[in-house]
């Protein structure tokens, strides 16, 4: 009964078939079986947001989403930001802003970002610290993401 | 919510997707104790991985197109399917001018990534004593429309939670959706939540109130969350504010009748006597700001 299923998505582009079992997580399948090590997980309970990606074009967290739930879907991840084999204008606004230091966050923090400038390019600097409260760097950079997203908003303006 | 070390796997069980209603309430109606619904999730896959839900059954229903919508009749209401996210609802204009203490509440629950996932009907089956999102739908004089295949109830909001994590819902019941009437005319309403060191409400507060200058016709709507196991109503203050009063004296009045009404609980986020001085703090803050003062 609880037999594997044959799952398929749109990941980063590409079309992918997958087999999963009804109880394995989005977050897991991505990392594991698609080799998205972009994807992290820390708290596997929806609170560090680590695990973010963007499912059909908003950000959510997918350790708490099961892979089942994704058929059909299309998925970025952060490597799917990257244009190219080169860094986006935001990815590269994170390095110059010293917005990271272990970077095990930087990931989620570019991908929910990324979100936020594409729908609100001219965001202030509340609305940016408000849509990254979900997301937790340990190493305290939060003031350098700020900078870098700042900067990086002018990418995003028509 | 999280009560403990974080498993990061799931027990098994089997996902079923129903196309159509009909088809998960003969589905819940199956297997009613051993099915849970699925929605957003995050309520649901963190108490599967904390092993305090094991369903035998995950049922999905966001593949049942008449549970996304939200519809507003002028006049009549709004009515908010189950798996309408929270973000949806922030970005619905009618919710934040006519429902704005519900829309308040949803700005400060979780956050802005979980809210593109999470539901409103999925935190109110939740059913835990600190969420935000019931006390401003008892305000609203919110029903929630339980159907299962027997046919349809609808169950008002100040009876749908009967304890922590417990709600009026059979096991073969789905919550379709949440109906709040047409506030009052010339109403405005607000929401309030202190919180420590998580992101749950150790106290929040709603309220609503119409005509501040008639008082035989003002309305003055006030409940609480996080208080006590179910967030409550406190209808015996609403006649405190018919009264021609200054308003110091009536917030007096209405103090007295809240702590008559309600005995606030101790639990690991704050003793009796914090919680009573929050309460205190806030219910006076919340309605001088609708008073105007």
């Amino acid at each position: 009964m609880k037999m594997p299923r044959k799952i398929t998505f749109t990941v980063n582009g590409v079309k992918k078939q997958v087999e999963v079992k009804d109880n394995e997580l989005l977050a897991d399948v991505l990392r594991d079986k698609l080799q998205l090590t972009g994807v992290k997980q820390a708290c596997w309970r929806g609170e560090c947001g680590l695990c973010t990606v963007l499912l059909n074009g908003k950000p959510v967290k997918s350790c708490l989403i099961l892979a089942v739930e994704a058929n059909g879907a299309e998925i970025v991840t952060s490597e799917g930001l990257m244009e190219g084999d080169k860094l986006s204008h935001l990815q590269k606004s994170f390095v110059e802003n010293g917005a990271l230091q272990c970077g095990f966050c930087t990931p989620a923090f570019t991908l929910v970002t990324h979100y936020l400038l594409t729908q609100k390019p001219d965001a202030s600097e509340e609305e940016i610290r408000e849509y990254i409260s979900g997301l937790i760097c340990r190493c305290g950079t939060y003031n350098e993401i700020v900078k870098a997203v700042k900067q990086a908003s002018q990418y995003y303006k028509k | 919510m999280s009560f403990g070390a974080p498993y990061i796997s799931i027990p098994e069980f089997q996902y079923l997707k129903p196309k159509t209603l009909k088809e998960a309430l003969e589905t819940l109606s199956k297997y009613e104790d051993e099915a849970k619904v699925l929605a957003g999730g995050v309520g649901l896959l963190n108490l599967m991985k904390e092993r305090l839900v094991e369903p035998e059954y995950v049922v999905d229903i966001k593949g049942i197109p008449e549970l996304r919508k939200v519809t507003y009749e002028e006049g009549k209401g709004l009515t908010i399917g189950a798996t309408v996210t929270l973000s949806e609802l922030e970005n619905n204009e009618i919710v934040e001018r006519k429902y704005t203490a519900l829309h308040e509440a949803i700005k400060v629950l979780s956050d802005p990534v979980l809210r593109n996932r999470s539901t409103l009907v999925g935190n109110v089956c939740e059913a835990f004593a600190w969420m935000d999102s019931l006390s401003p739908l008892l305000v609203f004089d919110a029903e929630l429309k339980a159907l299962s295949v027997n046919g349809e109830r609808m169950i008002k909001a100040k009876d749908f939670i009967i304890g922590l994590a417990e709600t009026a819902l059979e096991p073969n019941e789905l919550v379709a959706s949440i109906f709040l009437p047409e506030p009052p005319k010339n109403s405005a309403s607000k929401f309030i939540k202190f919180r420590s060191r998580s992101e749950f409400s150790v106290i929040n507060v709603a309220s609503l109130l119409a005509n501040r200058d008639n008082p035989p016709e003002r309305i003055l709507r006030l409940a609480y969350g996080g208080a006590t196991p179910s967030p409550v109503r406190v209808f015996a203050v609403e006649k405190v504010f018919k009264q021609q009063k200054p308003l110091n004296e009536l917030l007096k009045e209405a103090l007295d009748v809240v702590f008559k009404e309600v005995s606030p609980m101790e639990d690991m986020h704050a003793s009796k006597e914090y919680r009573e001085h929050l309460m205190e703090t806030l219910t006076i803050k919340i309605i001088r700001e609708l008073w105007g003062e």
